[in-house]
Parts: structure tokens; C-alpha cells; sequence
């Protein structure tokens, strides 16, 4: 294992330590894994968070116009709820606060008991569950499908709308539509390393990808053969678009925004290179694309590989998509 | 008027639940190493003896602010996603027992009724599927029963005890649905449930220490 690392117990810490010099505008609660805004208004908080090594999820998205706290477990496992509720604390500006959890069991029972915890001490506390990944329907770590990178454009709408000042039932609401109209898949062409475990988890043969792989190592549909760009696009696109047609979802003639994640280690010169087969798939497919973000949104260590996603738009999402953010890893 | 436990009796309970998980570390981490993480027994064990430890702090508490405490230890000193269900369960049962000073007979049934929800909805999880709820659902099924028939106290208290017991004994032929033995070719079938033996343990207890107290 090559890593810039010191102690491989020390990574999540270490790390946090370092984002919060490199951005005077959030705090470090220290041993609690936590990144909020020093800034606080009154407002509802939004707060969102899930195990480390997907970096610049979560803590990178904290700022002003996105999240107000991001809470960081270790290496691919879910903060515990003492630490959410430290979260929970920072984001709270007496207006509620909405919790944003990825659909994985560890982090639906961790987040899911703060918000308990909160409310005991009378925070109103609400939460939407993002599940975006069209590749399973269950898998090692979930009840029902995955929350990927997908999460990234439901941390900007619920950030948006709270900005604006709205309710927790209208930043909730706007969250559950971005959520209904999201979609995403993803392949991948490496294994990923967890410091502390100090070897590969699984391995991919030289010439071989992993079609709908999770964003922690864990078994996707199938394993074929390396292909070119345009195919890779088309293999994503299509499984997304069946998904949406399955759930009654029209996409013709429809706006989207359009994400092209890197998992870690796939240099951007391939993510623009998969950006233009992908849009020039959706132009063929009467699909307009509204707003695109390239680059490493949602990563699995140096694991190789991409993601995309879609989410359908209307003139509300369109218009939180749009609102300013400072957070550093999606200012608008 | 039948029996009734305040927060001092509570936390009577409290250790001897802990005084039996701890005098049976061989038998549960055996069962545990066929099947689990063989982790299970050191982390119940931590929990209970904890509250062993801060009994006397807790036993002054109302009911309410006594089972939050026990929650929140338990979740923080567990720890996993065993702390985070016992610690779920005590919060639940919190919110039941809010303003009573004592714990009767039909407060009893809905503690443990709100515990088992608590534990299934947070864990996500049904009867059937070799984890602690197959100790505690029958048992919650049977006093439910038994309330709603007029069986008389002491009879509850016998009936309950053996359900939890033989809910225990039933997931010996119970194929699991999460966690470590679901990798297993057997799914664990023929192995006792850990979680379920040592829920199955509280319930007995507690049975067994009303029955002394009347």
C-alpha cells in the first residue's frame, strides 16, 4: 500500500484536520468528524454525511447555499449518532434541520437514531432518503437501492431552498422531488484500497470492468469485457433511461443536468472524453442537457471507474440548481 | 393490584441481566463464532456492565429519564449496530413510560411492544430472520395474547418467560437474512442465534424478578 498518510487509524481525522485549514469559512469538531459552517442563520440546517474515502463527499460540500454540516465516519463505514447529532448541533438554526442519507443500512440506523436523539431534546429533525443507483435493487449494504453520487445535486437543492428561507416540509419536499427524478449508474475498472485494511478489497482482471459496482467495492451486475467511450456510454445511459421509463418517468423532449463522476483515480481527460459520447447519446434520444458537472464528485478511494447521472428537470429545480454556492467542491 | 416496578427495581433488573450475560461468556461467544463476528458477547457484556457500573446514578431517575440513559449508554458503549437497536428500543420505551411513576401490568406489555418496533423499524428487519426479535416478538405476541384474555399475572409472567425461550430455541432451524452468516452455505441453520439467546436471557430475567418482587 502506497498512501500520503501517517496512521491508517488516523485518516478521517487527519483529513478533516487539513480541509478545514484549506477553508476558513468551516469548523472542524474535533474527534467528532464533523465540518460545519462557522456562519449561521436562521434557517432550516441541512446536514448530511456517511462513511469516508468518497472525498470530496461529504465535508466538501459544506457552505453556504449547500450544507450547513457534513459528519464523517470511518473509511466506508457509517458515523455513529453521536456523531450526527454533533451535526445535527452545528446545523441547527432553530428552523429545523433535514438530514440527507444515502440509502445504505448502517447509515439509515445511525442517522435515523440522532434524529431520535434530537428530537428528545426538542430539534425538529426530518430526513430524505437518496437512492439513486439504478444498478440493484438490493445489495451487500442495502435494503433496496444505493445512494451514489446523485446525492451531490440533492445536497444542492435542499441548500438551495433552505437558503431562500423556506420551511423544513418545503426544503424536505424539494429534496423528495430531486430525489424522485434522479438517476444514476456507474462502472468500474480497479480495486480501491481502505487504509486501515492495507490490500485491495476485490480485483479486476487487466482488461476487465465491473458494470454497476457500488461505490465501496461491492458487486454490480456483471463483468465485461474493457470497452470503448462511446459504449460505456451508451451501456450507463441505457440502463438509466429503461429505469425512467419503468417508473413512468417521460424523458423526451425533457431538461436535465447531467453529472460525469470520476471514482478517484480516472483522470478528468476520460470524463470529458465520456461527456461527449454521453450528450451526443442523449441528443439522439431528444433528451436536452440543461447543465453539466464534470470531475470527482463522489469517489471510492483511487478506485478507476465513473459514474453518470441524470436528474430531470423542472423550473424549481432548474432554479435551485442555479442559486449561488460557496461550498468548494460545487460552487455555483 | 398487581405488580409494580419503579425505577430502584428497574435497575435491580438491570443487574442481574448483567450478572447472567456475564457468567455465560463461553456459551454466547461460541455461539457467536459459529455464525458471527464472535463479537457479540464482549459487546453486550460491555453495555450491560456499564449500567451495572452507574445503577446508583440511574436508579433515582423517573422511568422516562432512566430508560433515555440507558439508551444513549447503551448506543455509546455497544456501539455497532447492536447499540444503535438496544439503544433504539430504550428510547422508545422512554417515550411510553413518560410521566409514569411505575411500571404495571399493561405498561409492561407496551414497553416491550415498543421496543420490538423500534428494534424491527430501525433495523429494518422482520421476525423469522435469526436476530433478537425472534426471542422478543413472541413474547410480545404472547402478552399481548394473554392481556387481551384476562389471563391472570402470574400466568402471564410464565407464559411470556417461555415464549422468549422457545422464540430462542426456534431460530436453531432459521436460515439468516443479514450479517455474516447469510455468507455461509447453510445460512447458519443449526446454530442458535446469539443476539436472540442473550434477548431471550432479559426476558426471562425480567419475568423471574417480578415473580420474586410479588
Amino acid at each position: 500500500m502506497k498512501k500520503i498518510i501517517n496512521k491508517p487509524e488516523d485518516v478521517v481525522e487527519e483529513m478533516l484536520h487539513g480541509l478545514a485549514l484549506a477553508n476558513p469559512a468551516v469548523k472542524h469538531s474535533k474527534g467528532l468528524g464533523v465540518i460545519s459552517r462557522k456562519e449561521k442563520s436562521e434557517k432550516v440546517g441541512v446536514v448530511s454525511g456517511g462513511g469516508s474515502g468518497h472525498e470530496p463527499a461529504h465535508a466538501g460540500y459544506v457552505g453556504k447555499g449547500m450544507l450547513d454540516a457534513a459528519v464523517a465516519g470511518n473509511v466506508f463505514s457509517s458515523p455513529d449518532p453521536e456523531r450526527i447529532r454533533e451535526g445535527i448541533d452545528q446545523a441547527n438554526g432553530g428552523k429545523g434541520v433535514l438530514l440527507v442519507i444515502k440509502n445504505y443500512s448502517g447509515d439509515y440506523m445511525n442517522f435515523t437514531m440522532a434524529a431520535d436523539l434530537a428530537e428528545m431534546d426538542d430539534i425538529e429533525v426530518d430526513y430524505v432518503m437518496v437512492k439513486d443507483d439504478v444498478a440493484v435493487e438490493d445489495s451487500t449494504y442495502s435494503t433496496g437501492r444505493r445512494g451514489i453520487a446523485g446525492t451531490v445535486f440533492v445536497h444542492k437543492i435542499a441548500g438551495a431552498k433552505a437558503e431562500a428561507g423556506a420551511s423544513l416540509p418545503e426544503v424536505k419536499a424539494a429534496a423528495e422531488k430531486a430525489i424522485k427524478y434522479l438517476r444514476s449508474m456507474g462502472m468500474s475498472m480497479s480495486a480501491c484500497t481502505i487504509p486501515a485494511v492495507g490490500k485491495p478489497g476485490f480485483t479486476l482482471n487487466e482488461n476487465e470492468i465491473e458494470v454497476g459496482m457500488g461505490i465501496h467495492g461491492e458487486p454490480g451486475i456483471s463483468k465485461e469485457e474493457m470497452k470503448e467511450s462511446g459504449e460505456i456510454a451508451k451501456i450507463l445511459l441505457d440502463k438509466i433511461l429503461d429505469d425512467y421509463e419503468a417508473s413512468g418517468i417521460e424523458m423526451k423532449g425533457t431538461e436535465v443536468a447531467l453529472m460525469v463522476n470520476g471514482l478517484g483515480a480516472t483522470p478528468l481527460m476520460e470524463l470529458y472524453i465520456l461527456n461527449g459520447d454521453v450528450q451526443a447519446y442523449l441528443e439522439e434520444k431528444g433528451i436536452k442537457v440543461y447543465r453539466t458537472f464534470v470531475g470527482n464528485y463522489m469517489t471510492a478511494l483511487e478506485m478507476a471507474g465513473c459514474s453518470l447521472t441524470l436528474m430531470r428537470l423542472d423550473d424549481e429545480l432548474k432554479e435551485l440548481l442555479d442559486a449561488p454556492s460557496e461550498a468548494p467542491a460545487f460552487r455555483i | 393490584m398487581g405488580f409494580q416496578l419503579t425505577s430502584k427495581d428497574y435497575m435491580e433488573y438491570i443487574k442481574l441481566v448483567y450478572k447472567k450475560i456475564h457468567e455465560n461468556r463461553e456459551y454466547i461467544t461460541d455461539l457467536d463464532a459459529a455464525t458471527g463476528d464472535g463479537d457479540h458477547w464482549a459487546n453486550i457484556d460491555s453495555g450491560f456492565g456499564k449500567l451495572n457500573e452507574i445503577s446508583e446514578s440511574l436508579e433515582c431517575l423517573s422511568l422516562f429519564e432512566q430508560f433515555k440513559q440507558i439508551g444513549k449508554t447503551m448506543m455509546s458503549v455497544i456501539g455497532g449496530s447492536s447499540g444503535v437497536l438496544y439503544g433504539s428500543a430504550y428510547l422508545a420505551a422512554a417515550k411510553v413510560l413518560k410521566g409514569k411513576e411505575a411500571i404495571g401490568n399493561e405498561e409492561l406489555c407496551g414497553v416491550l411492544t415498543a421496543m420490538l418496533d423500534a428494534i424491527m423499524s430501525r433495523g429494518n428487519a422482520q421476525p423469522g430472520w435469526k436476530t433478537m426479535i425472534d426471542s422478543l416478538h413472541p413474547a410480545v405476541e404472547c402478552y399481548k395474547a394473554c392481556l387481551a384474555e384476562n389471563v391472570p399475572e402470574e400466568e402471564i409472567l410464565t407464559r411470556v418467560k417461555q415464549a422468549a425461550l422457545d422464540g430462542a430455541e426456534n431460530t436453531r432451524g432459521m436460515e439468516a437474512v443479514r450479517g455474516r452468516a447469510t455468507y455461509q452455505a447453510d445460512k447458519g441453520v443449526g446454530h442458535l442465534d446469539p443476539g436472540a439467546v442473550t434477548m431471550s436471557y432479559q426476558i426471562e430475567i425480567l419475568m423471574d424478578y417480578i415473580r420474586s418482587k410479588s
